[in-house]
């Protein structure tokens, strides 16, 4: 069972819409304070990612509910430039632009699952998904 | 919409009340360093109670604005800081080892006049 | 087929069960018998062939309730599973050579028995294996909830100084839960100083390094600050061969000096009252 919920990021202030759409799904679901805390800044994260990187692309909020699990499900699709070496963005402290480089490594700790798929000239597709303990 | 910069003595109060967008950030890094020259503070607390969540960028645009004030000879204390974005903050593996911090407006201000030697 | 074995396994049930139990009894091993008693297990091996008895009867419905039951009657009953599962594959074979013996079958047609058998009581058998394992299941959870209940109290010893003492094994789970724990702690309780006390940790790897090392950074976060103790020698020696930094900290051995540093850091001392004459 999903509902999902989607963001078009163009600009600065889809990145705050998207955040306020994430936080709120996750108050609803039940999640708590510091998860909600947890997700709308890997949430932040990604739309920024997108934003500076693909210039466009679309950030969605999936509710997950799987064998009596309920979780929350980041979807981040652009079709930019892609990424041309996954392993080396996974590294912390890499960084292309002159932010803290906490970015993909950062959400991927901040998250239970992670799973990013991209290829150079195609764009990237990034899945992060939170689960209520 | 901006954030206001109360003068307290030689010292500046800032208090965050709403959710952070970029522009606001970057729109207060350039009141506060103005401000900064303009009234000569040695200090300023940035108290952040009510904001949940800092993202990198946030999180970038409050250290450089640490940094630049103490070049201008001013020290800045965070205030109020929540545990779920202290938590969220190191999970993501932002330092922010040399800030200075306190539990509230009123221990950052304590704290304040200690470093300033009062 | 069905009707041929049910009526042999109804004329011949005494003798059926006896020569199950010897078998049985002869497989395990001494532990086993001591722990089954030869009552229950008789009372337990009737009831159990009434109840195949009853999945050839055709009557499935309340067949389904009775094997339900009489699972977790096994389960609790204690019994090793291997046991229970290999009591069961014998007394496939019990049926099957009484067969043979009694002439009921011909040679040729062995298989085809034994195989039928083999499915008749697979069903059986999964359900009790299924019984076996949602029972630990839920043991399990029930103990990961008891474990999270233990987790890592925040104690507010004195005014701006609490302590946590840490007990047991870290996981990434538990390192989460605590360090939740503690800064929700320190902001109510207004701390200013703060003690992790490791002493009941019994290995602090570089994982638990990590999380204590987090930890401590996120309490600087919200205003307070942290101190490590109860590092025992083997500890600081395991730190630093490790190869971990935690010069940033301050540490003490035991949780004692540690609680006199943090007085001196608020301006405080302990001072004994001069006997009054």
């Amino acid at each position: 069972m999903e509902i999902q919920s989607c963001v078009t990021i163009l600009n600065e202030w889809d990145i705050v819409a998207a955040r306020q759409l994430g936080r709120n799904v996750a108050k609803e679901l039940g999640f708590g304070t510091v998860d909600q805390a947890r997700i709308t800044t890997a949430i932040s994260e990604l739309a920024r990612n997108i934003y500076l990187y693909a210039g466009q692309g679309q950030l969605c909020i999936d509710r997950l509910n799987e064998q009596g699990k309920t979780g929350l499900r980041i979807i981040a699709v652009d079709e930019g430039p892609g990424i041309p070496d996954i392993r080396k963005v996974m590294e912390d402290g890499f960084s292309t632009s002159g932010g803290l480089g906490a970015g993909l490594p950062g959400v991927r700790r901040l998250m239970d699952d992670f799973n990013i798929d991209s290829n150079p000239g195609e764009g990237t597709d990034i899945r992060a998904t939170k689960w209520l303990r | 919409m901006r954030i206001p910069i109360l003068k307290l003595k030689d010292c500046l109060l800032v208090s965050i009340q709403w959710e952070l967008d970029d522009q606001t950030a970057l729109q207060f890094q350039e009141d506060l360093l103005k401000k900064i020259h303009e009234t000569n503070a040695r200090g300023v607390v940035i108290d952040i109670t009510s904001i949940d969540f800092i993202d990198s960028f946030i999180a970038k645009v409050l250290g450089d604005v640490i940094n630049m004030s103490r070049l201008m000879g001013a020290k800045v204390v965070i205030t109020g800081i929540q545990p779920a974005v202290a938590i969220t903050l190191v999970e993501l593996g932002i330092r922010l080892d040399d800030v200075m911090t306190a539990l509230d407006l009123e221990k950052g201000l304590e704290k304040l006049q200690q470093e300033l030697g009062d | 087929m069905y009707n041929e074995i049910i009526s042999h396994i109804k004329n011949r049930k005494t003798e059926i069960i006896e020569e199950w139990i010897d078998r049985v009894k002869e497989a395990a091993d001494e532990r086993m018998i001591s722990v089954v008693s030869e009552q229950v297990f008789q009372g337990t091996s009737y009831e159990f062939v009434d109840l195949i008895l009853l999945n050839l009867d055709e009557n499935n419905s309340e067949y389904k309730s009775k094997l339900e039951m009489f699972s977790e009657k096994i389960v609790r009953l204690g019994w090793p599973i291997t046991f229970v599962v290999s009591g069961l594959r014998t007394f496939t074979h019990v049926v099957h050579d009484d067969l043979i013996q009694e002439k009921k079958i011909s040679k040729d047609r062995e298989g085809e028995y034994l195989e039928f058998l083999d499915n008749w009581l697979a069903p059986l058998s999964n359900e009790i294996i299924h019984t076996y394992a949602s029972t630990w299941e839920k043991t399990v959870s029930l103990q990961k909830i008891a474990l999270q209940e233990l987790s890592a109290p925040l104690i507010p010893v004195v005014e701006h100084i609490s302590i946590m003492p840490l007990v047991g094994t870290i996981d990434t789970e538990r390192a989460k839960l605590i360090m939740e724990n503690l800064l929700e702690g320190v902001v109510s309780h207004r701390a200013e100083v703060v003690l992790i006390d490791i002493t009941g940790v019994p290995v602090v790897d570089t994982m638990v390094a990590h999380h204590v090392i987090q930890a401590a950074e996120a309490v600087h976060l919200v205003g307070a600050r942290c101190m490590l103790v109860g590092i025992r020698p083997e500890i600081a020696q395991t730190i630093v061969n490790l190869g971990i930094d935690l010069n940033k900290f301050i540490t003490t051995s035991t949780l004692r000096k540690g609680m006199e540093k943090a007085l001196e850091m608020t301006n405080r001392k302990i001072v004994e009252l001069e006997e009054v004459n």
